[in-house]
């Protein structure tokens, strides 16, 4: 066996515009805030290492527009996602609500295939600021009610939270991915004469014999 | 590449940074960061200025993790050829340079690259219409080869038609079946598609190395011409001797059940091949087991029991392949192929009796004697003005062609030559307008490719030969020599059990 290669987790962050998801994956990979806003065109991303139980892991962060009208890298890549963060803003019931919909979303388009295992953890950020309009009660009953999604209360801005929250994201995603069982069920038997090697008749143009 | 992977320290060029869909509307996305690379390349630590026009320079250092930086590896960015392999949810399996650990941010790209185009259609990367095919930035071309639950991007600075680089993608993608099955494959990614491919092919991606013909020692080769050509090369020997030697095989495997190909090789040719009734091999998966078979050295220490699926026969099964060379006095390679997994020591007995046999008639000899042969030497059939061709027999897809020789034997005149035929192959077999015959004198030498109903010539000449009645009378000497030795040269006839 070669060497253990380094396993990648593909991680996307879901969430309406302007809840901070740029802004929680910056503050995570670069350790740096702006209170500019900008939206996110069509969709980036950010790896960072980590070490998981031991292991060194590359998580590939993959910031995607809330805003709708940018939208554009479409579903095709949210498949094979191996974590889903979903973020709103503590001070926006708004984004809160939406929270429904982003997940039935992601799992629409990603098509997992125990749905109602996939890892997500969502984020309720911009706990900084002094307007708070949806409790910790409030969300938590949420994530409870989706079979105890872990919730994580941050600040981008302050870093509040912020490298904890990822290293649980990274620690479900890499269980989901590092989750063994598929590996083995290799049967390679072929029976001659099914219909699949119809093509391997002799008169076929490229034979070599 | 470094636009998307980016984030910048002031805030002003962030806009840019984002921008990867609107970057990725204008090629010349592409197209300007290679350039800037280069730029990057020759100004490093020279001078800011040139490279200020781009927004993201400054911070192009973070695009790979801090360990390391292949965009600034001169010798990683001037390879020729790139292969990269990676799963539609963008997870990398492999690439030929450099390791695709540290390569992240590159799969993550190419996978944003395939998304985005796909998006434009209906989204689903299944479907064949509106995927992204290539992407030409100066002399670099990017080919894309969409095989789901695979995407494989070919990278190219050679002249190197689309079609060729796509050629070579669809070798690479029917080695990994080879080694992983399409049924096992689909399965597993039906199942888990963020499954890490890279646990199945663990080991062999020395196979998709070799296959892609990186290793410097052995790259002048004729062998370099097979997957050009679609075609095998066959070991000379007089016609009774490799008759003699199939029947050697065919008397002692005719009572085995469910053994399908029995196929000897030995320096990358092959010497005969026995077939079940009824079930053909096709020239691609022949190549895949020569391909398996050389870069193994451990087949020539010790009997080999394999699972191999042979895509073109059947991907979706493997066949059990007892594989061993004849002895350590003859490199021949013996690949038995049986859809029975119980069979090993019945192949075993018949392979020790095929060696005694063929040693007591002293085939092992005349074998040895088509291993030393190093293609046809042209001066001694009298052809003095012709220093190389390539000739495919299109009847049976085999290929002959003459040695090496000056001036063709160092890596930069192979190199060079090698990329002659490529390009001459593409413009005789383009589709839009194929061509019978292409005369071309060049500053070093003279080229002739002529496709006929039979075969195709490539031939180079002495570049000042001064009349066409010469290079003719040559051709016509060739054919004729070739025709004369038909039966040494070529494989002819099919072998049943």
């Amino acid at each position: 066996m070669a060497t253990r290669k380094k396993v990648l987790l593909k991680v996307i962050i879901l969430g309406d515009s302007s809840v901070g998801k740029t802004s929680l994956m910056n503050q995570y990979v670069n350790k740096r805030f702006s209170n500019q806003y900008k939206a996110t065109i069509g969709a980036d991303f950010l790896t960072k290492e980590v070490v998981v139980d031991d292991r060194v892991v590359t998580m590939q962060i993959w910031d995607t527009a809330g805003q709708e009208r940018f939208q554009s890298l479409g579903v095709a890549f949210y498949r094979g996602a191996d974590c889903c963060v979903l973020v709103f803003d503590t001070t926006a019931p708004n984004t809160f609500k939406n929270l429904d919909s982003w997940r039935d979303e992601f799992l629409i388009q990603a098509s997992p295939r125990n749905p109602e295992h996939f890892p997500f953890v969502v984020l309720g950020n911009k706990v900084d600021l002094e307007n708070r309009a949806v409790s910790t009660k409030r969300a938590q009953q949420w994530c409870q009610s989706k079979n105890d999604i872990p919730y994580f209360e941050t600040s981008a801005k302050e870093g509040i939270n912020v490298d904890i929250a990822f290293q649980t994201i990274a620690k479900n995603a890499l269980a989901q991915e590092s989750d063994e069982g598929i590996d083995s069920a290799f049967s390679p038997s072929l029976t001659l004469g099914s219909s699949s090697d119809s093509n391997n008749r002799p008169n076929s143009s490229d034979c070599s014999c | 590449m470094s636009d998307i992977s980016n984030f910048s320290d002031d805030d002003d060029s962030r806009q840019e940074d984002c921008a990867l869909v609107d970057a990725l509307s204008e090629l010349n996305f592409e197209e300007n960061n290679i350039e800037n690379i280069r730029k990057r390349k020759n100004s490093d630590n020279q001078e800011q200025s040139e490279t200020n026009s781009d927004p993201c320079s400054s911070n192009s250092l973070n695009f790979v993790d801090e360990e390391y930086d292949y965009l600034h590896d001169s010798e990683w960015i001037n390879q020729k050829c790139q292969v990269f392999i990676l799963s539609t949810a963008g997870k990398p399996i492999y690439t030929l340079h450099g390791d695709e650990d540290k390569l992240n941010p590159l799969f993550g790209l190419l996978q944003a690259l395939v998304s985005v185009v796909s998006v434009s259609s209906n989204g689903n990367p299944d479907e064949d219409d509106d995927c992204i095919r290539s992407i030409t930035a100066k002399n670099t071309k990017f080919v894309f080869l969409i095989k789901n639950p695979l995407i494989l991007v070919g990278v190219n600075k050679s002249k190197r038609s689309e079609q060729q680089i796509l050629n070579q993608l669809m070798d690479v993608y029917n080695q990994i079946i080879f080694i992983v099955t399409l049924k096992h494959m689909k399965n597993v990614y039906e199942k888990r598609n963020n499954y890490d491919l890279r646990k199945l092919v663990a080991g062999s991606e020395r196979w998709i190395d070799h296959l892609l013909k990186d290793e410097k020692q052995t790259r002048i080769s004729n062998n370099s011409f097979v997957s050009l050509m679609h075609s095998v090369r066959i070991l000379p020997m007089e016609a009774t001797t490799r008759d003699n030697i199939t029947k050697t095989i065919q008397t002692n495997c005719s009572k085995i059940k469910n053994l399908v190909f029995a196929v000897l090789i030995a320096n990358n040719k092959l010497i005969t091949l026995v077939r079940m009734k009824n079930y053909c091999m096709h020239t691609d998966d022949l190549r895949l087991i020569f391909n398996v078979v050389e870069c193994s050295e451990s087949f020539k220490t010790a009997e080999n029991w394999l699972p191999l699926c042979l895509p073109k026969f059947d991907p979706n099964g493997a066949l059990y392949c007892h594989i061993s060379y004849l002895s350590d006095d003859c490199e021949a390679c013996l690949l038995l192929m049986t859809v029975d997994q119980e069979s090993f020591s019945v192949l075993s007995n018949a392979k020790k009796n095929i060696t005694e046999k063929l040693r007591r008639s002293n085939y092992m000899e005349a074998i040895n004697e088509g291993i030393k042969d190093k293609g046809i030497n042209l001066k001694t059939i009298g052809v003095p003005d012709i220093r190389h061709f390539l000739y495919k027999n299109k009847k049976n897809t085999q290929l002959l062609c003459s040695e090496i020789t000056t001036p063709y034997n160092t890596l930069e005149q192979f190199e060079r030559i090698e990329a002659m035929y490529y390009d001459l192959h593409n413009r005789i077999h383009r589709v839009s307008r194929p061509l019978k015959l292409i005369y071309e004198m060049h500053e070093h030498e003279i080229q002739l490719a002529w496709v006929t109903a039979n075969y195709e010539l490539y031939a180079t000449f002495e570049p000042l030969v001064e009349k066409k009645s010469i290079i003719i009378a040559q051709v016509n000497k060739l054919l004729k020599y070739i025709k004369k030795e038909e039966d040494k040269i070529f494989m002819t006839g099919t072998h049943i059990f």
